[in-house]
């Protein structure tokens, strides 16, 4: 079976303490209870979580949705978002298994970065390695004013501002993320395409500024 | 903490006055005396007895409350199971780092469907309701067994929805302009063959109420003793992608019918009549010739009619975007003459040689990634140079069976090209068809057999993960 591999590489880092970090905590359980009501998602999505503060590491290895277990996460530390990039492009290789004439490899991943702040070590360099990955979709999310959509910008198009990171407005970008991984799950099962831009997602709600 | 506590608990009395006073009023060395004789006396020996418990006792309470705010707080995972598939955990108090537990029970397992003994600490049963349950392990720590107080930890039990209860089957819109049956099944006589093809709605669109974007035709020509079977895949991204698969189909028939009627196969008649067991090279030229003219020309009249449906419906002709598969098939006395043409994702393939042998009698449009498949309604497909490579023909003695399938089933059965072209992956798929299933459902293809239909339908129904786009297969046996 292709499996539709789905990364969420989140923020931990110390701005993000309290409320905002418990927020994106109940935003991916609701996502992930919510993803598994829809009968082409619980089959086909597969999720991860790479989370990064001062590094970035795997915290849940690409699984399936009906096994999948959302663990602790703590905020400190400061922004490594090229690390996380660079760890992102490591578990592609890895669990993302390639189409042969053998074998019908996974669905191109689809990817959302959510951050709130500026990065603190080298980006770009992760950037360069996450370049030569093959995604369907990344999506980066700047979550408060604080967060650096410039450089969201450059390591894709596809990037939305929240104007705040309080539990309410991080709620609804997990919903949307939770609709777009939904869509995506139907989509390549009737059509055998892969989602490639913003137009084939639902659309997202007011409190997700599209940055352009 | 557990040796502080010790420490404190070993000091005497008299040293803790000892202690106290030296920090609260430091005596000097000329009033040790002093200082002896009121540390020994009853009464304030007394109270610092009774501080030291007061002070045990404030060190006991507020470290059980730590040890339970961090059971509280500490991780723990409980794997997931699913409705109606057989579940098994094992969860005791000591797996956690929770020895000090003297007493726990389990509560509110009983929703999900689930059993726990807390001897084995064995949870097992068969889930059978979905939802994120809140379990409460009631504990008591020490001191709680005197007391009678129990202390609680919830703990999350997720189960899923069987995936299969997900799937709703919504009716298709009767009102729709191009709206087609949900399924149709068919078995019957075609030529001196016999044809049982199928071709359902899948539930991805069962799901929303959608269409079945496959489609079928076929056809036997008494007057000159050819077949036709036609097989087409609308695409799931295009509107109409319904009517383009039936018209598709419909086109050629008419066409090829047409041209038969008209002698258009007169001559390969005459060379195949005249044919031993395999063709000269001349004969294979001018074969190739007619199939080439004959069947491109049934492909481009699939095409034009498209396009006039896409002009006269004020649609886009990438509306009914299709893909598009058909074999005509004639016996000779020397054996079968097969004749193929396919754009797109959905395979022909010819058994024969007593199931030894498999030609796949199209190339198949299959991209690098997934989508990377053409369309009948593309007029690009008729100028490119592979446009020859589409066509097929095959001249043998016999055969035992051929197939044309989208791929909703190709997808599941064969997953990729490469298997369509492996005589045992074909065998297998035989035996999947003979009821060698998880569902037991078994076909037999036999000419007659009247629960053919029946029984071809409920094959139909297969269940793949991932895999519940329409199908549509044709056998001729």
């Amino acid at each position: 079976m292709r499996r539709l591999p789905v990364y969420l590489v989140l923020d931990t880092s110390g701005s993000m303490v309290g409320e905002p970090i418990e927020a994106v905590k109940n935003g991916v359980q609701l996502m992930i209870s919510s993803l598994r009501q829809n009968p082409q998602a619980i089959e086909t999505a597969f999720i991860s979580i790479i989370t990064f503060d001062s590094m970035a590491r795997q915290l849940v290895p690409l699984t399936e949705l009906a096994a999948f277990q959302m663990t602790e996460i703590k905020a400190s530390g400061t922004t490594a978002l090229g690390d996380a990039l660079k760890v992102l492009s490591r578990c592609i290789d890895t669990e993302v298994a390639k189409t042969t004439p053998e074998q019908k490899g996974d669905w191109k991943p689809m990817v959302f970065i959510m951050t709130d702040g500026i990065p603190t070590d080298n980006w770009e360099a992760g950037l360069a390695e996450y370049r030569q990955r093959k995604t369907a979709l990344t999506v980066a999310c700047a979550a408060g004013a604080k967060a650096d959509t410039a450089s969201l910008k450059k390591i894709t198009d596809t990037v939305v501002q929240l104007d705040t990171t309080d539990a309410a407005t991080i709620s609804r970008f997990f919903t949307w993320v939770s609709a777009s991984i939904s869509a995506t799950s139907t989509k390549i099962e009737s059509s055998g395409k892969e989602v490639t831009g913003w137009e084939e997602l639902p659309p997202p709600p007011a409190e997700l500024n599209i940055v352009v | 903490m557990l040796t502080v506590r010790k420490a404190r608990k070993e000091m005497e009395p008299k040293q803790y006055l000892k202690l106290f006073l030296a920090t609260r009023k430091p005596t000097g060395e000329d009033k040790q005396a002093l200082l002896e004789e009121f540390c020994s006396q009853e009464q304030y020996l007394d109270a610092a007895s009774r501080i030291l418990a007061l002070q045990d006792m404030l060190m006991k309470d507020f470290e059980k409350k730590n040890r339970i705010e961090d059971i509280r707080r500490q991780q723990v995972l409980i794997p997931n199971g699913t409705v109606g598939k057989p579940y098994e955990a094992r969860l005791l108090p000591e797996q956690y780092g929770w020895q000090d537990m003297i007493a726990f029970r389990l509560e509110g397992v009983e929703i999900t469907g689930l059993v726990y003994d807390p001897a084995s600490g064995q949870l097992s049963g068969i889930p059978e309701q979905a939802g994120d349950h809140k379990l409460s392990l009631k504990y008591q720590l020490e001191g709680d067994g005197a007391t009678g107080t129990w202390q609680e930890r919830l703990l999350t039990l997720i189960i899923n929805p069987d995936p299969r209860s997900l799937w709703k089957n919504r009716p298709s819109d009767k009102e729709d302009p191009y709206w087609k049956e949900d399924e149709i099944t068919i078995a019957e006589k075609l030529g001196n063959k016999y044809l049982a093809v199928s071709s359902k709605r899948g539930r991805s669109h069962a799901n929303t109420g959608g269409f079945r974007d496959d489609d079928f035709a076929f056809r036997y020509f008494s007057e000159n003793g050819w077949s036709i079977v036609a097989v087409s895949d609308g695409a799931g991204s295009a509107r109409f992608a319904r009517e383009g698969a039936r018209l598709a189909c419909s086109a050629v028939v008419e066409f090829l019918g047409q041209q038969l009627m008209a002698g258009a196969f007169a001559e390969m008649d005459t060379l195949l009549t005249n044919a031993g067991a395999a063709l000269d090279a001349e004969a294979q030229k001018k074969i190739s010739h007619i199939v080439y003219h004959q069947l491109g020309g049934a492909a481009q009249h699939a095409f034009r009619q498209l396009e006039q449906l896409a002009t006269t419906s004020g649609a886009l002709l990438n509306d009914f975007h299709a893909t598009l598969i058909f074999t005509l098939v004639k016996q000779y006395s020397q054996g079968y003459a097969l004749l193929s043409f396919g754009v797109g994702d959905c395979p022909i393939a010819l058994l024969y040689n007593d199931l030894q042998s498999v030609s796949l009698m199209n190339k198949m449009d299959v991209g690098e990634f997934g989508g990377g498949t053409r369309f009948i309604t593309l007029p690009e497909i008729f100028q490119s140079d592979s446009f020859a490579g589409r066509f097929g023909f095959k001249w043998v003695p016999d055969f035992n069976y051929l197939f044309l399938m989208t791929d909703g089933v190709y997808d599941p059965k064969f997953e990729v090209e490469a298997n369509l072209e492996k005589p045992e992956r074909w065998q297998a798929f035989l035996a999947d068809l003979k009821g060698n299933n998880a569902e037991n459902t078994a076909v037999a293809l036999k000419p007659g057999n009247a629960d053919l239909p029946a029984q071809l339908s409920a094959w139909m129904d297969f269940w793949s993960p991932g895999n519940h786009d329409d199908r549509t297969l044709a056998i001729l046996f």
